[in-house]
């Protein structure tokens, strides 16, 4: 993994010194809009600590606010490798409110939500430079990943020299394409998964003990 | 291809004789030359491809990139070429309404807005934080402001706008937005029309303030965002108001405490 991330962990290991393992790696889970990224927090936390992260919604911004589930435990090969998931929100450039009108939702609740889906990607934005030691970026294999949003925050990620891996959720549609993902960004591993279904799982946990572990 | 009829279009290698007595497809006598390694487009003004300072790297959407790398440029060029004075503490904010929230930031106390940064650069900052106060509370000359906008476009965001780039605000938020919608005429380039009068300076500095920020509320429930400089700031934003003023959280205050110390 990078340097930095091993300065910062073993910075974190010298201020917890009461502990006698490290500080589990804190994962912020990012991507875009309605990628999948509370159902995949979801099925990690179930699958290794029984409880679930939050409310899952085929609304976007669903997730207005960043959820922690921390000191999940996630058993490999006999090792044992233990992590913060952090769920957050969509990230996105522009966030309108005419969207949850499409779902039924009042005109008042829509501006309501839409301003705490914009105050929640500011957040999202915030940890990723304060509050991450790893990054799972979750895409919708479905939709093309080729979007300045993804390009801008693989960009900074790159830049902070975090460990990421990418999902390409949501395999269990027709039209999804692994491929298109992994053509996008090259210089990452492509992990297909479908969170939902729960598809796939033990390589998504057996990348995440190698990455974040 | 040297010349071009202007006519028809028909192009003629330099030093060709038959352009001589007119083109002979059209008979137009009027040709533009065009030295050797330009071609000819359709329209003029070809969007030029942005330096290496890109804030994205050019894969994918290549047209928002060179849109990026250009104001991103531009705007570093006019931060930068404002000196280092002492930023005013008093600066007006647009919609000012008193109900000051703590820590709520003001138009300059002193919280860095961050600078638009490049994918490769690293956490530090500091200069572009005073340049950039400076930038907001210092005296623009019109012919700068000219470069960056129109005063009359930048407080008047268009409802109808969902492509990002209503103006000049607009524009600075097109340094992390402006996908989806069609393109305006100001997605290339920096264009607009100098006002008659000169404008006040409270405008001038509202300008400013908008071509900073990092959230835009085109109307309550619409916002744009600038990724690039949410992700720059040193302070967090908790809560924003319908006025246009973000109520934020000093950094320390807020991250770390929890997790560190433990």
């Amino acid at each position: 993994m990078g340097l930095l991330t091993d300065l910062k962990s073993s910075i974190s290991r010298a201020t917890s010194s009461l502990f006698a393992g490290s500080e589990p790696k804190r994962i912020g889970i990012y991507g875009p809009p309605n990628a999948g990224k509370t159902t995949l927090a979801n099925r990690i936390a179930r699958d290794w600590t029984g409880d679930a992260v939050g409310p899952e919604s085929h609304v976007p911004h669903e997730t207005r606010r960043a959820r922690r589930k921390e000191n999940v435990e996630i058993k490999r090969n006999g090792k044992s490798v233990t992590i913060d998931v952090v769920d957050t929100p969509g990230v996105t450039t522009k966030v309108d409110y005419k969207e949850f009108l499409e779902h039924d939702i009042e005109k008042d609740d829509a501006v309501r939500r839409s301003r705490e889906a914009t105050e929640g990607v500011a957040e999202a934005m915030h940890w990723l430079r304060e509050d991450v030691d790893g990054v799972i970026y979750v895409l919708d294999a479905a939709e093309d990943p080729f979007t300045q949003v993804n390009t801008m925050l693989i960009g900074i990620i790159e830049s902070q020299d975090l460990p990421v891996l990418i999902f390409a959720n949501k395999i269990d549609l027709d039209e999804a394409s692994v491929q298109r993902i992994s053509n996008a960004f090259p210089q990452h591993e492509t992990v297909p998964l479908s969170a939902l279904e729960g598809d796939n799982m033990d390589e998504v946990y057996d990348k995440i003990a190698e990455y974040f572990g | 291809m040297p010349h071009q009829c202007t006519g028809c279009g028909r192009t003629f290698e330099d030093g060709s004789k038959e352009m001589l007595s007119g083109c002979p497809d059209c008979g137009g006598n009027k040709f533009q030359f065009r030295p050797e390694g330009t071609d000819f487009p359709d329209d003029p003004d070809p969007p030029e491809a942005a330096g290496d300072d890109d804030a994205v790297p050019e894969e994918g959407d290549a047209s928002v990139a060179e849109t990026v790398g250009r104001a991103t440029t531009r705007v570093r060029d006019f931060v930068s070429s404002t000196p280092d004075e002492e930023p005013d503490p008093n600066a007006t904010w647009p919609s000012e309404t008193g109900e000051d929230a703590p820590g709520a930031s003001g138009g300059d106390d002193g919280t860095d807005d961050g600078e638009i940064i490049d994918a490769d650069a690293r956490r530090e900052t500091p200069e572009e934080d005073t340049a950039q106060s400076s930038a907001r509370s210092g005296l623009a000359s019109a012919e700068e402001v000219r470069d960056v906008g129109s005063p009359t476009e930048a407080d008047d965001p268009d409802p109808d706008s969902t492509a990002g780039t209503d103006g000049a605000a607009g524009r600075s938020e097109g340094l992390a937005g402006g996908t989806g919608g069609p393109p305006t005429e100001d997605d290339d380039r920096i264009v607009s029309e100098p006002s008659d009068e000169e404008p006040e300076l409270s405008e001038l500095r509202e300008q400013l303030n908008d071509q900073f920020e990092s959230i835009k509320i085109v109307e309550p429930g619409q916002y744009e965002l600038n990724l690039m400089e949410l992700y720059d700031r040193e302070e967090y934003i908790i809560a924003l108001q319908e006025n246009g003023r973000y109520v934020i959280q000093v950094p320390d205050q807020w991250i770390g405490n929890d997790i560190d110390e433990r």
